[in-house]
Formats: structure tokens, C-alpha cells, sequence
């Protein structure tokens, strides 16, 4: 997904809020085009203020901002232009949505553009499908629960086809599970490629979900880097008034103590799990269950619920809002809906067989994660779909 | 939750597909009716046949409509009871005295307060199955059919919005206050709620704010979408509404000399 030439460039950026204090303070840094990246930071440490600069709603007092290489310029057309191309989703997805019903808030944008009105319901449609939200057109947005909110909201961006998307505290104010999907959904528009920006204090998420990390703490770029060094460094959490992720401090404390864990830091719960199971030395030796793995565009439900039968799969997940309908309308019971790849990991690691539904990129995701795990671990887990044929990608 | 009672029971109702222009049509033509009828009889016979209607057909639970009726009759029925006693004219029926003063009811009085009490029931009727058949966003379309001016129409589209966003801002920021007993006694209350309303203010003004970001985000450029709705309007519940309407236009002109003391 990810490619080298940079999405988005802060160069030598300052900014202070009028008759306030220094916001931001010489920010520099670039994130490269398809990259999933996180904007780590404690309260009150210019995330909000950073990622406003992004499509012009501030103009930095000094220093550039440039968007596929081109700087921004403050201009009303090129305003126009920079903010269909970064879309901005708030963090109180309350204060986003205006309008009186859902198909009107999310054909604000389509509208604004300008589109032939055809082409305003074909994408408010496509925009609402891809957050799962088809039918919903007509409801009042104050009869919507929060995560539904925060899915409209992203919809209305989605619905002008931006290609940055930057996301301010996604997961504020949601329940776990809620949370999750949204991650979900953002991974998945990370695989139409999308390059994706959020902001969060939430150590844990950004680890596990982020290829890059950038840490700002009083308006500065601490560090920038891969989750693994960003959250390994002791001093600069302390700096960043944050704490190291769960996973990774339980991982820094077993070494300290001296059992003998891999170099890698752990990737997630299945990694942290089998480096554990390696230690203690009681690493099972029993066989792999089978990750299966369907496109939920090229098969139909009926069929895989029948082939899964068939198979005796136990456990079944869907990923992205395709698999989540066709799992739906052909009654398939689901017992992964978010966090799907490692759940089923963890399950092949103890031999049972699983079945992933999903659908266009993140197929290869699926078989990329999966492959990485298993070669990180040497342990054969076999990826095919129902048919037996086996991955796509080396 | 109940400050979106209303709202809930309109969006839900039974009659939502039904053209909006059409139940409009209907509401207003009863109304109409009901303000100029010279007797009481067509519209207490409005008022029972809307609420059938609404009850029946809108399929509002008997005893929700009981209750959201229960608030303007309970001023309708102290009015009456005022004009009763104040107004003059004809035979006396009966003669109260209150703290020196005596009161007579008299049959022209009594006629003209019923008269009253009728239209003002009829109409609230009439206007409950509008507001409880026509959801707001329907009322959004006429209008735009109606070809009001466009400012007007997208001005009412975000006051709508932002009355269920106000009504959650009043409701955090009270409870907040009765938590921390604030409207115990008269005069907390009266600093309470003082407060309440200048907080109030001060949110709605960065709402206000933060809103026009978040339009500019998405290239706000005087547009906004109104919603349109499809719905068929059918020639039998037209010649329904219509055949309603002239009957009791009829009616009301057959009752025209009805009264309670001729």
C-alpha cells in the first residue's frame, strides 16, 4: 500500500493561536502516500491544531504545508480544491453534522462541489455503503446512536473522494467494540488506498494499528518512526506524558527479568502469545488450523455458509462493510466482526480452523498479516479459500 | 427519551408514506373548519374523527396522544371557565361569589365559552395529526414545493437540527446543577438558571462556531441539499381528504344555528 512519495509535508511550520501562547513550534516532518500514521500526543499538545492545517482551516505564521508536494496556498479556489482532496472528520461528530436528515448532511459536500444532482445521490450512495450505512438515508441524525454519528460523518467526507483522510480522535467517546470497527472501517479505506491520519492519545491503538508514528508533545515533534521505536523508548513516553502500550511493557518486563523472549517486539496478542509459549518452552507441537479465506464479491453467501458447514469451520469473521452484508442476508453467524485477523490467528494457532470474509484490498492484507506471522513464528498456517486454492500474494 | 417524543412518534407513524402535501392539506383545511365554525358541533365531530385517525390510521398509541392532548386542553379548559364567568348576556344560570365579587355564568356566556372550547379542541386536534403524521424533514419538501425562499428553508433546516442538540446541552448542564443542588429553593433556582441560560448561550455560540469550520471543511458554498421525497400521491386518498373536508364544510353550515341554550 504504502509508496515513498509524500502524502503530506510540515516544513519548519509555526503556529500560535491569536493572543495565545505558541501552538506549534518549527514542525517539520512528511508522511508518505498510502501509510496509515498516528499523531500520538498528550492533551494540549497541538494535535487538533496540527491537523487543521491540513486542508487550510489555519494558515501556519510561518513555514509550509504541502500536499502531494504542492504547497497550499489560502486562496478561495484552491481552498476549495486542497479541502476535496483532505477530508476532515471531527472529533464531536455532533458538531459535523448539520443538516436535518442523513442524505442531506452527507450530500453537503457533492452539493458544494457542485455535482449534477445524479451524481450527488451516487455518491452519497457509494459513501454510505462503504460505512455500512445503506438505508439510513432518511433518519434524523439525533435518532443515531454514536458510532452510527461518527460513521455518517465519515461518510459525508468520503462522499467528495478525498484521498487524505484525516481523522481527529476517532475513537473518543465510543465503546470497544465500536471503537474497533472504526478502526476496521479506516484499515479498510486505508486498502482502497487512502492514506489515513488520526490523532490519539490511546498508546495501545496507535501501536497496533499505525505504520508511523509521530510523537508531538508542546507543539514539537518528539520523534517520528515505526510504532515499535516510538513506543520502546522509555524516555520519550516519559517526555510525552504517555505510557508504553500493554503488550509492549509486559514484553520489556519479561525481558528484564530474563526469560528469554524474541528480538521482535510483539506485533500484537498472537505474537506476544507465542513468543510466551517459546519461552516457557512448552510450544505445543500441534498442527496449525487452517485460515480460509473468501472474497465476499466473487462467492455467495449461501455458499459459503454451506461450505463452512461442510468443512466443520467453528469460527467465522467478516471484515469491511461487503462481507458484514453478505454474512447478513445469507444468516451466516459471525463470531469475529473487528479485530478478525488476529482473533483467528490465535484460534489456528490452536489448531482450529477459521473462515475470514472479505472482500477487494483487504484480502491481501489478510494474507500479508497472516504470512508475516507465520514466518516471524515458523509456524505453517495454511491460508486458502474454500475451494483450496491458496494465497495471491507471495 | 422523552424531549424527542414528538419527533420519535412522527417519524414511526403509520400514515409516513403518505404524501406530505396531502396530510398538510387535510390538517389545515380541519383547522380552517374548525376557526370559522359558527357552532360547536362540526368541530368536536373534527376533533373525534382525528383523533380516530390518528390513533386508528397514524397508529399513535391511544394513550401518548391522550397525554400530548391533556397540555393545551388543560388551558383551553381555564379559559373557558374565565370567559364562562366574565362574559355577559342572555338568561343567568348560575351565580358564584368569590372574595366579595359575584360571578354569573349566563346562557350567551355559556354558549360562547363551549363554541371556544370546540374550536380550540377541534384545531389542536387537526394541528396533533399534523405534527404527529408529517415528520419535519417532509415539512422541509413542501416548503420547497411551496417555493419559499431557499434562506428560509435551509434556516429552518438547521434550527431543527440544532433544537435536539440544545435540548441535550440544557438537559447535561441541568442535571449537572440538580446534582450538585442547585435548584433547591427559590432563589438557587433562579441563579441556576441563570446560569443555565448563560451557558447556554455561550455553547450555542461555539457550536455556531465550530460548525462553520466544519461546513468550510466540506467547501461550503451557499448550497444545501433539501431533501425530495417520491411518494405518489393516489386519486382515491385525495378524493378521501377532499370528500372529509367538504363534509364538514357541509356540516358546519347544517349546524350553523346548533347552540347549547337557544
Amino acid at each position: 500500500m504504502k509508496t515513498d512519495n509524500p502524502a503530506l509535508e510540515f516544513d519548519g511550520v509555526e503556529y500560535a493561536y491569536p493572543n495565545g501562547p505558541v501552538s506549534l513550534n518549527v514542525v517539520s516532518f512528511s508522511l508518505s502516500s498510502g501509510s496509515k500514521i498516528a499523531l500520538v500526543g498528550p492533551n494540549g499538545a497541538g494535535k487538533t491544531t496540527l491537523l487543521l492545517m491540513c486542508n487550510g482551516i489555519l494558515r501556519p505564521d510561518r513555514g509550509k504545508v504541502r500536499v502531494h508536494g504542492r504547497p497550499l496556498s489560502y486562496d478561495r479556489a484552491a481552498l476549495r480544491e486542497i479541502r476535496k482532496r483532505v477530508g476532515f472528520v471531527f472529533q464531536n461528530s455532533e458538531n459535523q453534522i448539520f443538516a436535518p436528515t442523513v442524505y442531506q448532511d452527507v450530500a453537503f459536500g457533492p452539493v458544494n462541489l457542485d455535482l449534477p444532482s445524479g451524481e450527488v445521490r451516487e455518491a452519497v450512495h457509494r459513501a454510505l455503503f462503504s460505512v455500512g450505512l445503506s438505508g439510513f438515508e432518511k433518519r434524523p441524525p439525533h435518532h443515531l446512536s454514536g458510532g452510527e454519528k461518527k460513521r455518517v460523518a465519515i461518510a459525508g467526507v468520503l462522499a467528495m473522494d478525498p484521498d487524505i483522510l484525516v481523522f481527529d480522535e476517532p475513537t473518543s467517546s465510543l465503546d470497544p467494540a465500536t471503537a474497533a470497527e472504526i478502526m476496521d472501517l479506516l484499515d479498510e479505506l486505508n486498502s482502497q488506498g487512502k492514506t489515513v491520519i488520526i490523532s490519539t492519545h490511546d498508546v495501545q491503538l496507535a501501536y497496533s494499528w499505525a505504520d508511523q508514528v509521530v510523537l508531538i508533545s508542546e507543539g514539537t515533534i518528539l520523534h517520528q518512526g515505526t510504532p515499535a521505536s516510538v513506543f520502546t523508548d522509555p524516555d520519550l513516553m516519559n517526555r510525552a506524558r504517555l505510557t508504553i502500550p500493554p503488550v509492549l511493557e509486559l514484553f520489556m518486563t519479561l525481558r528484564e527479568r530474563n526469560i528469554r523472549l524474541g528480538d521482535v517486539p510483539p506485533a500484537g496478542i498472537p505474537e506476544m502469545a507465542h513468543q510466551l509459549e517459546q519461552a516457557i518452552g512448552c510450544g505445543s507441537r500441534r498442527t496449525a488450523g487452517h485460515i480460509f479465506v473468501v472474497d465476499a464479491e466473487s462467492v455467495s453467501g449461501e455458499d459459503i455458509r454451506l461450505r463452512a458447514a461442510e468443512r466443520s469451520i467453528t469460527h467465522i469473521g467478516a471484515m469491511g462493510t461487503p462481507a458484514k452484508i453478505l454474512a447478513g442476508t445469507a444468516e451466516i453467524p459471525l463470531d469475529f466482526t473487528y479485530g478478525v485477523i488476529d482473533k483467528c490467528l490465535l484460534k489456528a494457532v490452536m489448531g482450529e480452523d477459521t473462515l475470514i470474509i472479505t472482500s477487494g484490498g483487504m484480502i491481501e492484507r489478510v494474507h500479508h498479516r497472516i504470512l508475516s506471522f507465520s514466518r516471524e513464528h515458523g509456524i505453517e498456517i495454511p491460508v486458502s479459500d474454500l475451494d483450496g486454492q491458496t494465497s495471491p500474494v507471495s | 427519551m422523552d424531549e424527542h417524543l414528538l419527533d420519535d412518534l412522527a417519524l414511526n407513524n403509520g400514515l409516513k408514506e403518505v404524501d406530505s402535501r396531502l396530510k398538510l392539506l387535510l390538517g389545515l383545511g380541519a383547522i380552517l373548519i374548525c376557526v370559522f365554525s359558527p357552532s360547536p358541533v362540526t368541530p368536536l365531530i373534527i376533533a373525534a374523527s382525528m383523533a380516530l385517525i390518528i390513533v386508528g390510521l397514524a397508529e399513535i398509541p391511544p394513550q401518548e396522544y391522550a397525554r400530548l392532548l391533556l397540555i393545551p386542553v388543560a388551558f383551553a379548559v381555564t379559559s373557558c371557565i374565565v370567559i364562562l364567568f366574565l362574559s355577559g348576556g342572555g338568561e343567568p344560570l348560575y351565580t358564584v361569589s368569590v372574595l366579595g365579587f359575584t360571578l354569573t355564568a349566563t346562557t350567551a356566556s355559556a354558549n360562547l365559552s363551549l363554541l371556544l372550547m370546540a374550536r380550540t379542541f377541534g384545531a389542536m386536534s387537526a394541528l396533533f395529526f399534523i405534527a404527529l403524521s408529517t415528520p419535519m424533514i417532509q415539512v422541509f419538501s413542501v416548503m420547497k414545493d411551496l417555493r419559499l425562499p431557499q434562506e428560509f428553508i435551509d434556516l429552518s433546516m438547521l434550527i431543527y437540527r440544532f433544537i435536539f442538540i440544545f435540548i441535550g446541552e440544557a438537559i447535561a448542564i441541568h442535571n449537572a446543577q440538580v446534582m450538585r443542588n442547585g435548584y433547591a429553593g427559590f432563589r438557587k433556582s433562579v441563579d441556576a438558571l441563570s446560569m443555565l441560560c448563560g451557558s447556554l448561550f455561550i455553547r450555542a455560540w461555539g457550536r455556531g462556531e465550530e460548525m462553520l469550520i466544519a461546513m468550510d471543511a466540506r467547501c461550503y458554498d451557499g448550497k444545501f441539499e433539501t431533501g425530495t421525497e417520491e411518494h405518489p400521491v393516489s386519486l382515491l386518498s385525495l378524493a378521501a381528504v377532499g370528500s372529509y373536508l367538504a363534509g364538514c364544510s357541509i356540516l358546519s353550515l347544517l349546524f350553523s344555528g346548533a347552540v347549547l341554550f337557544p
